[in-house]
């Protein structure tokens, strides 16, 4: 079969052409993608130099400003669009008047950081797990597999809000939330990786290297994870707006980021009420975190299809599919 | 305390949560009433309609014997008359203690340990028999059985051999302390003087049971009426409740009820923003609707007062409370006075109050007792700290008491948002010490775990907030737990949380329990508060106020410092 169908069977394990050069060709084709990518960067350069941007607005994310809200009217803040002014180019919290620019641009450290530990404890957990019960014996494959089911079976918010609950306080938050994101969150990596794995292992250069008496571990690190790159890193970049998504809903329900960290999530919660009184407070992380989460995945896409060799080649597979119903 | 209009010693501090919730608020002199009559509604109430409770927590319990309540609550007021009950007047007016069932206040002993009531004429239930004064102390003796729990501790503190009694059901021999000499006197024996017992006489465990309908934890279902209404309906525990006309009842022998519409239908278990929403929205039976549990949050304030009919419909309340930074002498360094003061000196209460929803809904508080005269209300300022704190002095303390390189402290709040020991508090707080070198972490708890942890000697943390209401309107239930050094509990919710034992004090507390002049006592009390207050064990930070919307066609909407709820005795919606 696989003689016959080369792109319909093996296609997605297939390791990138050598030097990964059609990847970059196929992804600067995709301008969606280009464009995600560039607001991606940019939102990660705004978070790594929030201090700098905080600094050139001559503000910080703490400092409360009493006198730029209306104490009497339940604290809304003075001015029109949440009082967004030279001094505060996103407008102030209302109740406190902190400034809203700096706590977004600190706040996006906090959502992309706490996202990014996540998703690599996700990968790593993922495809370790993912190789040992596709390389390991049956007795150990279908250990890890029913772990993997039972994980899977694991409600993301419920677990998180249950072990958030245990854990001290003293813990420093955003690398608990990440922590707890990441461990159980990997069921996803490690079915990929073990059915890719279990499909590889039955490849003539796998067969080959186990004949020349390679061991496991070696099969996998020369062989298997080349050819598992190309998945990963696509589901990979799919995993991550999904954890800045849990990670802004736990800071939601309250049981995240702590203040006075700023975080989206957190920021939603808190302006939750304000839709009537001040619309912007809320409109601001809202969009931030809509724009976030659609571009990475928009790029997460192109990515996919940049790896994916089909791409190019849907009508093949088309024909494939022809042959195959021909034989 | 189920009646969500009241504070309670205990459940303030066993369910913080509650009581915040729940707090209504009392005005305070200067406040701009929100009701007395001109608002709401135009023209005369009349007799007639249908009045709907919008509330988010259900009427449960609604036993006499089980209700901890402040003035005999507000629901359970219009079932339940009792010996003497809160006057239903309008700001300070409406913080004093009248008669009800009783021909007055009662009459004391010399020493205040022996107080004696008489019953009015033409006192009835709603089968038409006769009220008499055993069925007082039956009703007082089942508050004392297990089964019936939930009730004020002061009854079992204050009457000789209430410790140890156990109820009717166990001990039908009953309570000697209590007296009915005949069927319309009722005579009660203290363990100590208490110059206050006719604002405990206020509570819902006076109200008359007729031994013969008494079934037990069942009563609660058809508790039978003293008061202007009969409960036709009560499903789910409490959670829909429907009262009716008691025919029985004489407006003749109650001048407190006004009782002018014709059925009250009390529906609960409500979103907070779903009852603001009704309320504001006002349609259909909502029109005729008030809540008695539930605030305008900040930003519910915020879009409110942008609208000039719906300001009209806002009732303004202050209810005797005070939010407050509590510290355990304890615990390194809250040991040294100096380190209390600096603290005392760095708060910006402009912040907090604005973190407690602005200044419409918190006011600044430098003094223990809430700022009204039923308190006692004495002002003092021990440690200035001005609107925006003041970080120089605070330094210079910080400094005399050997750290002048700052200090690094944990402040324990509790998780819970909207509430007044929230994170937004500590926040808060937290960003003005910064000034002053003080660097505050924060120990968020959840909200059972934060008062199990915070109100327990084994556990008390040095620094955290802390928040407390009384019973009724008057120095006894607010000081004395705070700072009374024989109410340290070892085991169990203690108050005392800076665990003050001084001589001087205790004495000056028994001093002033032995008065019966209440005017003369608050005094007392106003005095003993700010001398207490130089100790800095506590730093006052703000009394709550509470905002209410009621529905269109609501009338005389009459708001009192004792509950600072729209009172529904007195709301017409005709």
């Amino acid at each position: 079969m696989s003689q016959v169908l080369p792109a319909e069977g093996a296609g997605a394990v297939e390791a990138p052409a050598p030097g990964a050069h059609p990847f970059w060709r196929r992804l600067r084709a995709r301008r969606s993608a280009l464009v995600a990518a560039a607001i991606v960067a940019l939102l990660v350069l705004a978070a790594l130099a929030a201090p700098l941007l905080a600094g050139i607005e001559g503000q910080d994310p703490t400092t409360y400003h009493p006198d730029l809200v209306d104490s009497a009217s339940g604290g809304v803040p003075i001015g029109s669009f949440g009082g967004i002014s030279a001094e505060h180019w996103l407008g102030v919290e209302p109740l406190t008047g902190r400034d809203l620019f700096a706590r977004i641009v600190y706040g996006a450290r906090v959502s992309l950081g706490v996202a990014l530990g996540a998703t690599l404890l996700q990968v790593i957990i993922g495809v370790g797990i993912g190789l040992a019960a596709g390389l390991g014996n049956r007795f150990v494959d279908q250990a890890l597999s029913r772990i993997t089911d039972v994980v899977v079976a694991l409600p993301v918010m419920v677990t998180a809000l249950g072990a958030l609950a245990v854990v001290p306080t003293s813990f420093p938050r955003p690398v608990l939330i990440a922590v707890i994101i990441g461990l159980v969150g990997w069921s996803g990596t490690s079915k990929i990786v073990r059915a890719q794995t279990l499909s590889l292992k039955s490849r003539d250069h796998v067969a080959a290297a186990r004949l020349s008496g390679w061991g496991s571990w070696q099969i996998a690190r020369r062989e298997l994870l080349p050819a598992l790159a190309a998945p990963v890193i696509t589901y990979a970049v799919l995993l991550f707006p999904s954890n800045i998504v849990v990670e802004a809903a736990l800071s939601f329900l309250g049981v995240g980021i702590k203040p006075p960290t700023p975080s989206w999530g957190q920021m939603l919660s808190d302006a939750d009420t304000w839709y009537q009184a001040a619309p912007t407070y809320l409109l601001i992380p809202a969009l931030l975190l809509f724009v976030t989460v659609l571009a990475l995945t928009v790029l997460g896409e192109g990515v996919r299809t940049a790896l994916d060799p089909r791409a190019e080649s849907r009508l093949r597979i088309g024909t494939g599919r022809k042959k195959e119903a021909d034989a | 305390m189920r009646q969500p209009s009241v504070i309670s010693r205990r459940v303030a501090a066993a369910t913080a949560v509650l009581v915040v919730a729940a707090g209504a608020a009392a005005c305070g002199p200067k406040d701009n009433k929100g009701g007395d009559g001109s608002s709401g509604a135009a023209g005369k109430p009349q007799k007639g309609g249908t009045l709907t409770v919008l509330n988010s927590k259900p009427q449960e319990d609604f036993d006499p014997a089980r209700l901890y309540t402040s003035g005999g609550g507000n629901v359970p007021s219009l079932v339940f008359r009792t010996l003497t009950t809160r006057n239903r007047e309008d700001g300070a007016a409406g913080a004093k203690v009248v008669p009800d069932l009783a021909t007055d206040l009662g009459t004391p002993s010399k020493n205040a340990t022996v107080w004696t009531y008489t019953l009015k004429d033409g006192l009835k239930y709603e089968d038409g028999t006769a009220i008499t004064s055993a069925d007082i102390k039956y009703g007082i003796e089942r508050s004392f059985a297990a089964e019936l729990s939930g009730g004020a501790p002061y009854l079992r503190d204050w009457l000789i051999g209430g410790a140890d009694y156990q109820g009717p059901y166990k001990d039908k021999k009953g309570l000697d302390s209590i007296e009915t000499p005949d069927a319309k006197t009722i005579v009660f024996h203290l363990d100590k003087p208490e110059g206050e017992f006719p604002f405990l006489a206020t509570q819902t465990q006076t109200t008359p049971v007729p031994r013969a309908k008494d079934n037990g934890t069942k009563y609660e279902e058809h508790p039978i009426s003293s008061g202007p209404y009969k409960v036709v309906k009560n499903e789910g525990d409490g959670e829909r409740l429907i009262l009716e006309r008691n025919p029985h009842w004489s407006a003749s022998t109650d001048e407190e009820r006004k009782a002018y519409p014709d059925r009250i239908d009390v529906r609960s278990g409500l979103d907070s923003a779903v009852i603001n929403q009704r309320l504001s929205a006002s349609q259909g039976a909502d029109a005729a609707a008030v809540t008695t549990d539930t605030n305008l949050g900040p930003a519910e304030l915020a879009k409110v007062t942008g609208d000039k009919k719906l300001a009209a419909r806002v009732g303004t309340g202050h209810f005797g409370y005070t939010n407050y930074i509590a510290f355990n002498p304890k615990v390194k360094p809250f040991d040294d006075p100096k380190v209390r003061q600096a603290i005392s000196y760095a708060v910006d209460r402009s912040s907090v109050v604005n973190a407690a929803g602005g200044s419409s809904l918190a006011e600044p508080a430098t003094t223990f007792l809430p700022d009204q005269a039923a308190f006692g209300h004495t002002p003092y300022d021990h440690f200035p700290a001005g609107k925006n704190g003041n970080a120089t002095k605070a330094k210079e303390l910080l400094k005399e008491a050997g750290h002048p390189k700052g200090l690094t402290v944990t402040l324990t709040h509790s998780n819970d948002k909207d509430f007044a020991t929230s994170p937004e508090i500590a926040t808060a707080l937290q960003e003005a010490l910064k000034k002053a070198g003080i660097t505050v972490k924060l120990q968020g708890l959840e909200s059972n775990d934060y008062s199990d942890t915070v109100y327990n000697l084994k556990s008390e943390p040095g620094f955290f907030l802390g928040g407390w209401g009384a019973d009724w309107p008057s120095g006894g239930p607010f000081f004395a737990p705070i700072f009374d050094g024989r109410q340290i509990v070892k085991s169990g919710y203690n108050f005392n949380s800076g665990q003050l034992n001084d001589a001087a004090v205790n004495k000056e507390i028994d001093e002033i329990n032995k008065l019966t002049d209440l005017d003369a006592a608050a005094k007392r009390w106003g005095a003993l508060d700010k001398k207490v207050g130089e100790q800095a064990l506590t730093v006052p930070l703000f009394h709550p106020v509470y905002k209410r919307l009621y529905g269109e066609s609501v009338k005389n909407v009459v708001i009192s410092d004792w509950t600072g709820v729209l009172d529904i005795s007195q709301v017409a919606v005709k």
